[in-house]
């Protein structure tokens, strides 16, 4: 068989998201991302604040945290089965991975082997980020796998 | 899963993209069809029946 017949040059996107559709989806990602730094800023800066308010201003990032989740779900209704399957197999990566990471720097801080870097272990922010990487990592690995 | 899917492209003169492009899925997805990687649902399967005009049994083989 000719190897040309197997290797074409042109990328087939009919059943892929479009360009415009992640660029569209990872805006939300920015979105929460800033929004979550400025509540971050403000009630560390303004400890005067009722808790009530803390509390409401501290949860603002779940609004555009919602759009994102929801801008993800339709962007996973678009992709094909194997773009669905790869996307599974690194989401399940990202989720295991982080709570395997997460484990052992708690059982290192629980026997008093506190990394200075992580204390408190990793906290929701280091959590994003690690199951962020390994989501990356999960979606170059798995995307290899059906090359 | 051995199948017949690269024999029946190629006499048609198509190339992944078309085919994908008649399937509705990338071709990513008819490449790791055709190199074994990638066994498709039955739907797609059936839909890939229908494009051909042949049964499942005589593309695909368990």
């Amino acid at each position: 068989m000719n190897k040309s017949t197997n290797r074409e040059s042109v990328e087939s996107e009919a059943s892929r998201p479009t360009f415009r559709e992640h660029y569209k989806f990872n805006i939300w990602l920015a979105v929460t991302t800033a929004t979550y730094l400025v509540t971050l800023y403000l009630v560390q800066h303004f400890q005067e604040w009722a808790p009530l308010l803390k509390v409401t201003v501290s949860l603002l990032p779940v609004l555009p945290g919602l759009l994102y989740l929801r801008k993800g779900l339709l962007l996973l209704r678009q992709m094909d089965e194997l773009q669905k399957r790869i996307q599974l197999e690194a989401w399940f990566f990202a989720a295991i991975g982080t709570v395997i990471v997460s484990t052992v720097i708690n059982v290192f801080n629980a026997h008093g082997l506190i990394w200075e870097t992580f204390p408190h272990g990793l906290e929701i922010g280091g959590a994003y980020l690690l199951m962020f990487f390994l989501w990356t990592l999960g979606v170059a690995f798995s995307s290899r796998r059906y090359q | 899963m051995k199948n017949k899917l690269r024999e029946l492209r190629a006499v048609r003169a198509w190339s992944q993209s078309d085919l994908a492009e008649k399937l509705g899925v990338s071709r990513q997805t008819i490449n790791a069809i055709e190199t074994e990687k990638y066994d498709p649902s039955l739907p797609l399967a059936f839909k890939i029946g229908r494009l051909f005009k042949q049964p499942i049994e005589a593309i695909f083989e368990v």
